[in-house]
């Protein structure tokens, strides 16, 4: 049978399990075991779980449990209300001041918690009551935290970016270092938006005001004394020098990326303890189990990903299929447009990490032979992948929201989220020609070339 | 939480087994617990242990050569034994898009196929499993690192996990069975 038929089968009876409803990390790991009994030598069969053993035994992907743990710890806390509340105080008297605090907070919470979901939940449960109690619409309020909630997935600890650092054979440090520019660019962007959106939201109210004399809440001015600004820091600091502190540790040279996991963890489980008092094994329980499943929920499926690329390489189905591409001697732009337009689509049905997995044998040597660099391929697939987080028809934010605010209905959450879509697709469109927002950074901190 | 994903509802038929199969629920559940307690203890150790690991080597100078590979025993055994605890709540992700579409009858059918799919995977490899642990054990393997810590500890998890989560499904396929003849 020729590589071409193979390639076909496998790739047609993956979308055929997957669609049936198979859970993924099983679907992938059946195709690859069936194909490896049909196709490979009886003696690779045999070598199957030592495959995914070894592939899963590597100490940077099991960093990702520990970020997930460190996550769960803060998400679980109050931490993010209390972020939220402190960074509305300080920015209250901007216009817009409360849509621009939730970015900010989304971000810095991001940067916390490593997950895009928990963000959601954490800053959308105080933050969208909030904004819907000063008057801004539902729509407006959800697009911000959904969109917010996706610079989880792009800021440091990512666990898209340490997927993609491994899948590409890339330096972690400097993926997670070219992340950090492409996301201040994003909240610029969001925070323009909401400004904007703010004002016209404001004239509105202002002119219904003018003409009916109806009150919207949105034309209220909230005043806060510097002492209740200043009351509010104390206990934000200390998550601010927990980001920071684990981020010296990683780039000062002190811990390993699997290390500054586990300090990460350890340190964010001694700080809800010691400002939340969350330290009774009651109060961990709900914690580590959502750990748990999360991680194996996804460890599983990065270890059978990994098991289906391996099978995908040796049967030479990812190199023909890279070659061809490369034969198709298309111009470097439509190449990256297509490929991006690809991870889109998959992203309707696949999560982020089985798309990097199954998907870098195939795009990488093209992208590499077109000269483009892969830790900014890196950062702008990962914003494509956000994007999947908040557009339908899955959309896993979207859903969160409608969990924590169901008031507001679902089709005004879908528009809401719109123009963030759009913003996300412009911020790509600056990365393509201003690739320095992303490179610069890591080029300064860790040297230029790699 | 979930890193960009999420349980996307396998949950719809899911975790109602209790009335069908209660006595082998009731020896399946008690462990699945016990299991996750076990694992989520294990995560928390290795944080411990990749901390003491950076506190070791700043300010003692110790050299960390057991730290990393003890780590990867206790993740890694964590995910394997954990594995059933999240199939009994249906929590591996799957696409469910055309869940929506399909009779409740159809819908029945496809998630028994899914559910034996699945049983003949893990079941196959927990064979596969049993087989290189045994070989380990016989052939005495160690990991190439300066520890050399016996790869039949982290070979007996991985076993163990995958021998779990083929029972957990072997019951999800019998719910499905003993529902068979029961109006839709």
């Amino acid at each position: 049978m020729s590589i071409l038929s193979i390639g076909l089968l496998y790739g047609g009876s993956t979308l055929l399990v997957m669609f049936a409803g198979m859970p993924i990390a099983f679907a992938l790991g059946a195709v690859a075991t069936i194909f490896m009994i049909a196709f490979m030598p009886s003696s690779s069969v045999d070598t199957i779980t030592q495959n995914v053993y070894e592939e899963m035994a590597s100490i940077t992907l099991l960093s990702i449990p520990l970020f997930i743990l460190k996550g769960a710890a803060i998400g679980r806390s109050r931490a993010g209300q209390d972020l939220y509340g402190a960074l509305h105080a300080w920015l209250h008297r901007i216009p817009g001041g409360l849509g621009i605090a939730n970015v900010f907070a989304c971000a810095l919470f991001a940067a916390m918690a490593g997950s895009s979901p928990a963000t959601c939940s954490a800053i959308g449960s105080a933050g969208i009551p909030q904004m819907r109690k000063h008057g801004y619409s539902g729509g407006f309020a959800a697009g911000i935290i959904a969109a917010g909630g996706t610079l989880g997935i792009l800021l440091p600890p990512s666990i898209t970016m340490i997927l993609y650092a491994v899948a590409a054979e890339q330096s972690l440090g400097r993926l997670f270092l070219a992340a950090i520019g492409p996301a201040l660019l994003l909240v610029v962007l969001f925070t323009a938006y909401a400004m904007w959106r703010f004002r016209l939201e404001y004239a509105n109210a202002k002119a219904a005001y003018e003409k009916s004399g109806t009150h919207s809440e949105i034309l209220r001015i909230d005043n806060l004394s510097m002492r209740e600004k200043f009351a509010l820091l104390p206990r934000v600091l200390p998550f601010i020098v927990l980001l920071t502190g684990v981020m010296i540790a990683l780039y000062g040279g002190f811990a390993t990326p699997s290390e500054t996991a586990g300090l990460g963890a350890v340190l964010a489980l001694a700080l809800i303890a010691i400002i939340y008092s969350v330290w009774t094994p009651s109060d961990l329980e709900p914690i580590l189990m959502s750990t748990l499943r999360e991680s194996t929920m996804l460890m599983l499926i990065i270890g059978m990903s990994l098991l289906y690329s391996y099978v995908m390489s040796y049967l030479h189905i990812s190199q023909s299929t890279a070659e061809w591409i490369v034969s198709l001697h298309l111009s470097r732009w439509i190449l990256l447009v297509t490929i991006l337009l690809m991870v889109v689509v998959l992203g309707f049905f696949l999560p982020p990490v089985s798309i990097i997995l199954m998907t870098a044998p195939i795009i990488l040597p093209p992208l590499r032979a077109a000269n483009f660099d892969l830790i900014w391929f890196g950062v702008i697939m990962t914003i494509v992948m956000e994007m999947g987080l908040i557009h339908p028809p899955v959309g896993l934010n979207i859903f969160v929201i409608n969990n924590i605010a169901p008031d507001i209905p679902l089709r005004d959450v879908m528009w809401g989220v719109l123009p963030f879509v759009g913003l996300m697709i412009l911020g790509v469109v600056i990365l393509c020609f201003a690739p320095g927002i992303a490179t610069w950074f890591p080029d300064q901190v860790m040297g230029a070339g790699h | 939480m979930v890193h960009g994903l999420d349980t996307v509802g396998t949950a719809s038929e899911a975790v109602s087994v209790k009335e069908d199969t209660a006595g082998f629920e009731r020896f399946v559940a008690p462990v699945n617990y016990v299991v996750t307690l076990a694992s989520s203890i294990a995560l928390v150790i290795a944080s411990f242990v990749l901390s003491y690991s950076v506190a070791s080597r700043y300010f003692f100078h110790f050299s960390t050569d057991w730290q990393d590979e003890f780590s990867v025993f206790l993740i890694v055994g964590a995910v394997f034994m954990s594995a059933a605890a999240v199939q009994a709540r249906r929590g591996h992700v799957a696409i469910e898009a055309f869940s929506a579409m399909l009779s409740r009858r159809a819908n029945r059918i496809r998630l028994f196929l899914v559910d034996v799919a699945s049983l003949a995977f893990c079941a196959f490899f927990a064979w596969k499993s049993w087989i290189l642990l045994h070989e380990a054990i016989v052939e005495g393997y160690r990991t190439g690192s300066t520890w050399q810590p016996p790869l039949w500890v982290p070979y007996s998890l991985m076993t163990c996990g995958m021998v779990l989560l083929s029972i957990q499904l072997i019951l999800q396929v019998a719910t499905h069975i003993s529902r068979w003849n029961k109006p839709v």
